[in-house]
């Protein structure tokens, strides 16, 4: 193709070239801006917990009852409540724990290596029964599970815990090591903690502080639990549950959710945002088109002479229709050069609002893609008119 | 070179139809130079558009050069108009965003030659027509004749066997005009056939025979100056008298 | 003039119907994505009580970890201790004065049938209500008397009052709550503030169903149901009024009034006095930063408005910039398409000047009527937004197009006009007028 008279004509006409420059260049620094934030906010909806999150049940007891005073008393109930969900038909495993996935937040401390250097390491901190493991869906990868006995100490005031973190954790506090018999403590240097065990997976996201994959277990009850139903029964098992609590103790009320709604609950905000971002983006390409088709369209009659002229100096329909394609995708490339530019320029000052947002190249390839396709389409109705232009304009002399 | 036998080309505007040529029958030897003059309206520019493939016909034959051209496809006729014509157009009608050396290009382009035989043909063809120190500049910033000139150029580079020139100096004046018309005798001393419609009687003079057209048929015949001669035999040719 | 010129654009306006047609559902899309975009910014960043974000002050102090600094906004804990409320308020200098914290406590009603329920709690001082215009229905707060026994009264919200006593006025009445009998003193009327300016902790929540003198939190040993954030633990094993005595957790919220710099200035010195003495006794070991900041810099600073929002309304207005750009070359068809009478229009005398104008003006025109359209489009988005986000937001209306925002869209769709009209009114009036007079 003539590359370099196409190149200098389409420079001759400034103002016809810069607009579609600029229009395919604003739209691609737009739409993959808007793609990146929408695989960050799917990112946040779709992360990887590592635990059976469809089939998990949150339950709250909550006491009102004066009975509950006693520590022998709420030791009971929480036993037997655990014992009583176990035994639901459909239910394949419980435990207490005041560990919640999809909260958005929780509990958590500060540990430190005991005779180790005085860095301190938070992390997410929970409670729970030996049963915790089970019920979320996690593997212990190294060491083992509570046992009986550091589960029964829970009832009792202690300065010597047995943990099990995550990996992450793991990880971090012992990169080249084995974690497993190491110690822990606490700041203040009151309480030690021993690792006997640790988990393969561990996602909760965690506002305020970047512990999201950072969890300790230690053994306590808890006047929360969680159950996990067989493939499928967690909705149905939600009033059953009920019944049964209430059944079993009438002096306290019992709140049951799927963990599903849960999740959903703390991905609704994100699915706001998304909406709103994929409506921009089609009306986008959508109005981006409808641009492109204008001003080559007005290209294409502005130079009906010079078509017909052309027509007549040898030039096929085909000729016509490959210069005014070739013409587009040039001016067409150059936009999305500058686009590329754009966008990241556009992306820097996003990401100060949104962390996570920063673009990728892949991102950037599917935007490039898009706007050549648009534009190719776009360009295609006016060029094929152009081709359809008479020789025979040349020779009218109005 | 240009044999036209019966041909008739209608328009049809909604209801009306207007025949702009009728039962049209020519003959141009290759190597001549033949004026066409008429009214307005009479069917000169239908012809030129007929004669230089810019638009189909419905009834007659049309040989150019030997072949019959009378229905063929689009491609092909692009082709033959491509590398057997060259048009000079009443308003020069050069590409306003292309410099002289690249409208100049555009018809070479269509034979895909290479690029470097072009710019030769391209260099030979402006030199020719005297416009060498303004290879790279604009239609807009030359002057009418220059203009032509430049489309003549055009024309040169591709060496074509026919050149259909329609009002070449309507646009011009005088002194340009002339010099328009000694570039055209030039070419066609140097082989070209030339079909020229006109208005001037002066330079319709200059042919070697002069054609008039009225209501879309072919009037007047008259011979103004003898044949040329067959390059090769040197013997003069026969000029073909059709009926009507 | 203006009136010769509208005539016209409005003349040109109807030849071309479909054209125009085009040009204004370009700029109502840009309008109708863009408004809604900056009405949900407008909305939530909103003053929530102008008449006391001035004089409101929260007060914030750096009791943290000497080793590293809170990793919270701001770089020091967003609440403060109990012993260190309980020494500040001893300060005269605030007009008024306020700790607070959320608390859960269950709730026994008098009806047998109904079961006991877990209720959100407000611990306060009865200087809460007039500090923060909480709007009551029937009774009112309780006084500093009551404030200092404490006595056991309650101001309830209206969900509670209807749920326990049936609604009406219940002031008199007596509820249950956790191990002894209140009674209620005031009803609060629907109160649904679009963000929970009092508790900066917890903006995105509701105000809590029963409001309770603070000074109940020892005898009842009422726990915070709230953000608690400590960084040291306490030795042996303390009852719960020496753990809120001893320790550096922090847990409560304490705002004063401060009507005037000089009391204000008054005041941070009064706590910079307090902290240098703590320091001698080991505490307050980070440097000196205590921070007293007005409700409306505290809002500034903590960004009322999510940044996703943010985000969000850049993209809108940059497609509105973009969907304008778009309609330049349909401008440019248009308008070219009349070269011809514009030459003419020149050739009688109009001047560049005054031609550039009609046609700037036709584009003006053209915005309007899309920025109407537009408007119109905006009420069905934000109505659909409202309706997604009602889970969230707990209300059916948040956002809603007021005079600043339909304003926003008048000028939005001027803009929109300019973008896509002044390069192809400049072209139009830049051909000088003997070209359109000729034949070719």
């Amino acid at each position: 193709m003539e590359f370099g008279p196409i190149f200098r004509a389409a420079i001759r006409h400034r103002a016809r070239t810069l607009l579609i420059v600029v229009q395919v260049a604003l739209s691609l620094a737009i739409v993959a801006n808007c793609l990146s934030l929408i695989r960050n906010f799917k990112g946040y909806m779709t992360h990887e917990s590592g635990f059976d999150d469809d089939n998990l049940v949150w339950i709250v007891s909550e006491p009102f009852s004066p009975a509950f005073k006693e520590d022998a008393y709420q030791i009971a109930s929480i036993d037997d409540d655990v014992r009583r969900l176990s035994a639901i038909p459909g239910v394949r495993a419980a435990t207490t724990t005041g560990f919640l996935p999809w909260a958005g937040g929780g509990s958590s401390g500060e540990v430190r290596v005991v005779g180790g250097p005085a860095i301190k390491f938070r992390t997410q901190w929970y409670g729970a029964d030996p049963h915790v493991f089970d019920t979320l869906g996690v593997r212990i990868i190294r060491g083992r599970n509570f046992n009986a006995q550091e589960y029964e100490a829970s009832a009792e005031r202690r300065t010597q815990f047995s943990i099990i973190i995550s990996k992450a954790l793991a990880d971090l506090i012992f990169p080249h090591e084995d974690a497993v018999g190491k110690r822990l403590e606490d700041p203040d240097r009151l309480e030690v903690y021993t690792i006997v065990g640790i988990i393969d997976k561990f996602y909760s996201p965690y506002g305020g502080w970047p512990i999201d994959e950072y969890a300790l277990f230690m053994t306590d009850r808890n006047f929360t639990y969680l159950v996990r139903a067989e493939p499928g029964k967690a909705a149905g098992l939600v009033p059953v549950i009920e019944r049964t609590l209430l059944r079993a103790n009438d002096g306290r009320n019992a709140r049951v959710k799927t963990v599903h709604e849960l999740r959903s609950d703390y991905a609704y905000g994100y699915q706001l945002a998304v909406m709103p971002l994929n409506f921009v983006m089609i009306l986008l390409v959508v109005v981006t088109a409808l641009g492109i088709v204008g001003t080559t369209s007005f290209s294409v009659a502005e130079r009906r002479r010079q078509i017909g002229t052309r027509r007549a100096l040898g030039a096929t329909r085909q000729a016509i229709l490959r210069h005014f394609l070739f013409e587009n995708w040039l001016v067409t490339t150059v936009g999305i050069l500058l686009g590329l530019g754009l966008a990241v320029a556009l992306n820097i000052g996003l990401v100060t609002l949104v962390e996570g947002a920063k673009i990728e190249w892949p991102i950037l390839a599917a935007g490039v893609v898009l706007l050549w396709t648009v534009g190719l389409l776009a360009a295609l109705g006016p060029a094929l008119r152009a081709a359809q232009v008479p020789p025979a304009i040349a020779t009218r002399n109005v | 070179m240009l044999k036209m036998e019966n041909v008739t080309k209608l328009y049809r505007t909604g209801l009306v139809e207007t025949r702009a040529l009728r039962d049209f029958s020519l003959v141009v030897e290759e190597g001549e130079f033949v004026t066409i003059t008429g009214p307005s309206g009479s069917g000169k520019t239908t012809f030129l558009n007929v004669a230089g493939l810019l638009d189909a016909f419905e009834e007659g034959k049309y040989w150019l050069d030997g072949l019959d051209v009378s229905r063929h496809t689009d491609r092909d006729m692009s082709r033959i108009r491509n590398e057997k014509i060259g048009f000079i157009f009443q308003s020069f009608n050069l590409i306003p965003d292309l410099n002289v050396f690249d409208n100049v290009d555009v018809p070479l382009r269509y034979r895909r030659l290479p690029a470097k035989e072009r710019r030769e043909r391209i260099e030979r063809a402006v030199a020719q027509v005297g416009l060498t120190s303004r290879l790279r500049h604009f239609p807009s910033q030359l002057s009418g004749g220059q203009q032509q000139r430049v489309a003549i150029a055009r024309v040169l580079a591709g060496d074509p066997k026919l050149i259909l020139a329609d009002e070449p100096t309507g646009n011009l004046d005088s002194g340009m005009a002339r010099e328009i018309m000694d570039l055209l005798d030039e070419i066609n001393h140097g082989g070209a056939t030339v079909v020229m419609v006109t208005h001037n009687s002066e330079y319709a003079a200059r042919a070697h025979r002069r054609l008039h057209i009225a209501d879309g048929r072919l009037v007047d015949l008259e011979r103004i100056t003898p044949l040329p001669l067959n390059r090769l035999t040197g013997e003069a040719r026969q000029a073909a008298v059709p009926a009507g | 003039m203006l009136t010769y010129n509208l005539r016209l654009a409005w003349h040109s306006v109807k030849r071309n119907p479909m054209l125009t047609a085009l040009i204004v559902t370009g700029i109502a899309l840009g309008v109708g994505v863009a408004t809604p975009a900056l009405t949900t910014i407008h909305v939530l960043g909103q003053d929530p009580i102008p008449q006391r974000s001035g004089v409101l002050h929260y007060v914030r102090m750096d009791s943290w970890d000497p080793a590293v600094p809170y990793p919270g906004r701001g770089g020091i804990p967003t609440q403060i201790t109990y012993r260190d409320m309980r020494e500040i308020m001893k300060s005269r200098i605030p007009v008024r004065q306020t700790a607070d914290f959320q608390a859960a406590l269950y709730v026994y009603p008098g009806d047998r049938r109904q079961r006991p329920s877990r209720e959100t709690v407000r611990m306060a001082f009865s200087d809460f209500f007039p500090m923060f215009d909480v709007p009551l229905r029937y009774g009112s707060g309780w006084d500093k008397a009551a404030d200092a026994k404490p006595e056991a009264v309650v101001v309830i919200n209206d969900d509670l009052n209807i749920r326990l006593f049936g609604g009406g006025n219940s002031v008199g009445r007596i509820v249950r709550i956790a191990d002894r009998d209140f009674r209620v003193v005031g009803v609060l009327a629907p109160w649904r503030p679009r963000t929970l300016f009092y508790d900066p902790t917890n903006s995105g929540g509701q105000p809590e169903s029963i409001f309770m003198p603070f000074n109940w939190i020892e005898p009842m040993e009422i726990r915070s149901n709230g953000q608690r954030d400590g960084w040291k633990s306490m030795e042996g094993n303390p009852t719960y009024v020496e753990r809120l005595h001893g320790s550096e957790t922090v847990f409560l919220q304490m705002w004063v009034d401060l009507p005037d710099p000089t009391r204000a200035r008054a005041y941070h010195e009064f706590l910079d006095a307090y902290v240098r003495e703590q320091k001698k006794f080991g505490r307050f070991q980070r440097p000196l930063d205590n921070r007293v900041t007005s409700l409306s810099s505290l809002l500034a600073e903590w960004q009322a408005v999510g940044p996703i929002f943010k985000a969000i309304a850049t993209i809108s207005v940059l497609f509105l910039i973009v969907a304008s750009l778009n309609l330049i070359g349909l401008f440019l068809g248009k308008f070219l398409a009349r070269a011809p009478v514009v030459g003419i229009r020149r050739a009688l005398g109009a001047s560049r000047a005054s031609i550039f104008l009609q046609h700037l003006i036709e584009c003006e025109l053209v915005g309007l009527i899309g920025g109407a359209l537009g408007l119109l489009i905006s009420v069905g988005v934000l109505s659909l937004l409202n309706k997604g986000s009602e889970r969230l937001t707990h209300r059916p209306d948040l956002f809603q197009l007021d005079v600043t925002m339909v304003l926003a869209a008048f000028l939005l769709s001027l803009a929109a006009g300019a973008i896509a009209g002044i390069y192809p009114a400049w072209r139009i009036c830049s051909i000088p007028p003997a070209q359109h007079l000729k034949n070719q």
